[in-house]
């Protein structure tokens, strides 16, 4: 078994592109490509989520490989909802494990911008129970919303300090030049910004924007061959609990057991425990879910996570320095491996908001409040 | 051989009779919702319709902002616990603020006026939550 390294990497900050997907992907994949000191040709394996329903383009692995020619013994596009990138770095992760390929390009792009609110709600309808669900018209904040009242009503948090998590990723996204929000803005700002779906305020909400990022994976043969340190995929997991929409059968709404279990799945193959962890770079669309995913990790007790996700003191685990999803916009094909990014900057020294000394770090992806959850452990030094 | 008949096809004619059925495990005596020919607990095949009490607790709820094209705007959109123990996504007829946490809530069935597309369903009645 191999050991898989992030070596070449790429990224547009997020955004509003007038060119297209195919420009966009073609741009990151040849730029990481090149960051990792190979060619198109060493490319042989490339993974992807399906690009959106509406974007232009379908079948777009395969357009690609036919545009750079690139001659793969893997090539795997694959699609559900928000881990999308997220499951495709797995693959990935895995096959260079395997010796399946020698060097993997894990690449992603949204183009939020171009779909209309109309298709977009009619897309997000057919995510439900077509039956017995999607005529009651719900959408993705009003499920939110309900998790985030019953987080609030379980544990008797108040959720004006929920907003605070908000505060915290905006203020973060100000060192982040890749970030779509550049000016901060505190509680009271969230919580007189629109209703969305009650208690949710538009603040609360992750921007959904365009977007594009590309890691090239490959094995100790190559890694050092690139512009940047080499950096391991120490561990990854995985879990998806019985959950559609509703919370996993049999467990409260305001819990998340994939994601702990996944955590769990990730530090055990690292081999390390949570007090190992530098920093955590969580996929976290509301901020009731930054908190939820802090208790899943074990760094709060239940209830106590919006403490955890915005103590800025030494003795904190920091979350989301990047500024996340709330902070750097969201375009949720891309979003795991821009979380990915900042793993690998992180551990780098070239991080917003760096974290002196950052050596491991967990990020998690996520389908969309339906607990299903890849979690990665990024390490340095080794 | 199974009949090509949907299996959800008894629901949707139980709730033109106001009644809503729910499974039930013959083997563990799990209730759930939505149908499924397998038990999701542990996963026997003998399963049965029952007809549920449609009454439930509010376990959940919000007032929706945005919805799509067709739909009214705002809907109380929400989750029922019903006596039985599935849980139920409704829209809830009653105000946002008149509504809290363990509310008591009867589903009922109403004639259909969103805009989804429910296929050979859209002349069959939906169902939405009444404060009880």
């Amino acid at each position: 078994m191999a050991t898989p390294y992030v070596t070449g990497t790429a990224a547009v900050p997020n955004g509003t592109y007038q060119r297209p997907e195919r420009d966009l992907a073609t741009d990151v994949l040849v730029e990481a490509v090149s960051a990792a000191g190979l060619s198109l040709g060493d490319v042989d394996g490339v993974y992807m989520p399906k690009p959106r329903p509406w974007a232009p383009q379908s079948f777009f692995s395969t357009f690609l490989a036919h545009r750079l020619g690139l001659d793969l013994k893997r090539n795997l596009e694959l699609y559900t909802g928000g881990t999308s990138g997220g499951s495709a770095f797995r693959a990935a992760t895995q096959d260079v494990r395997e010796g399946n390929v020698d060097v993997a390009v894990v690449m992603a792009v949204e183009r939020a911008s171009i779909s209309d609110t109309d298709e977009y709600f009619e897309y997000i309808l057919k995510l439900f129970d077509r039956e017995f669900q999607s005529p009651a018209g719900p959408s993705i904040p009003g499920i939110y919303a309900q998790s985030f009242q019953r987080y609030c009503h379980d544990f008797d948090v108040d959720r004006t300090d929920v907003a605070e998590i908000v505060v915290k990723n905006r203020e973060n996204a100000l060192e982040n030049p890749d970030a779509l929000f550049d000016e901060p803005i505190d509680a009271e700002d969230v919580l007189e910004s629109r209703r969305i779906s009650e208690p949710i305020r538009l603040y609360e909400c992750p921007a959904p924007c365009d977007g594009a990022a590309a890691m090239v994976l490959t094995t100790e043969t190559d890694a050092d061959r690139g512009d940047s340190p080499p950096v391991e995929v120490a561990g990854t997991g995985y879990h998806h609990a019985p959950s559609h929409w509703l919370g996993a059968r049999g467990r409260d709404l305001s819990e998340l057991p994939a994601a702990g279990t996944a955590i769990s799945e990730a530090l055990g193959s690292a081999g390390i425990g949570t007090d190992d962890l530098d920093v955590f770079e969580p996929y976290a669309p509301f901020p009731h879910v930054e908190a939820i995913l802090t208790e899943e990790l074990g760094v709060a007790k239940r209830g106590d996570g919006v403490d955890a996700c915005v103590r800025d003191d030494e003795g904190g685990l920091p979350v989301s320095p990047s500024g996340g999803c709330l902070g750097r916009g969201h375009p949720a094909m891309v979003t795991p491996l821009l979380n990915h990014l900042a793993a690998v900057r992180q551990i780098r020294g070239t991080a917003p908001n760096q974290v002196s000394g950052a050596e491991r770090v967990l990020t998690t992806a996520e389908h969309g409040h339906t607990d299903g959850v890849n979690a990665t452990v990024f390490a340095g030094g080794v | 051989m199974t009949a090509d008949v949907p299996y959800t096809d008894p629901f949707w004619e139980a709730l033109e009779d106001d009644r809503f059925l729910i499974q039930a495990c013959e083997d563990c005596g799990q209730a759930y919702f939505p149908p499924a020919p397998v038990c999701p607990e542990c996963h026997a095949d003998s399963v049965e319709w029952v007809e549920s009490s449609a009454e439930g607790e509010l376990y959940a709820f919000t007032k929706q902002h945005q919805t799509a094209a067709g739909f009214d705007s705002p809907i109380v959109l929400g989750t029922v616990e019903l006596a039985e123990g599935p849980r139920v996504l409704v829209r809830i007829d009653a105000d946002y603020d008149e509504l809290s946490i363990g509310a008591p809530i009867e589903l009922r069935p109403v004639e259909y006026e969103g805009s989804a597309e429910r296929g050979r369903l859209e002349d069959r009645p939906f169902f939405r939550g009444f404060l009880a």
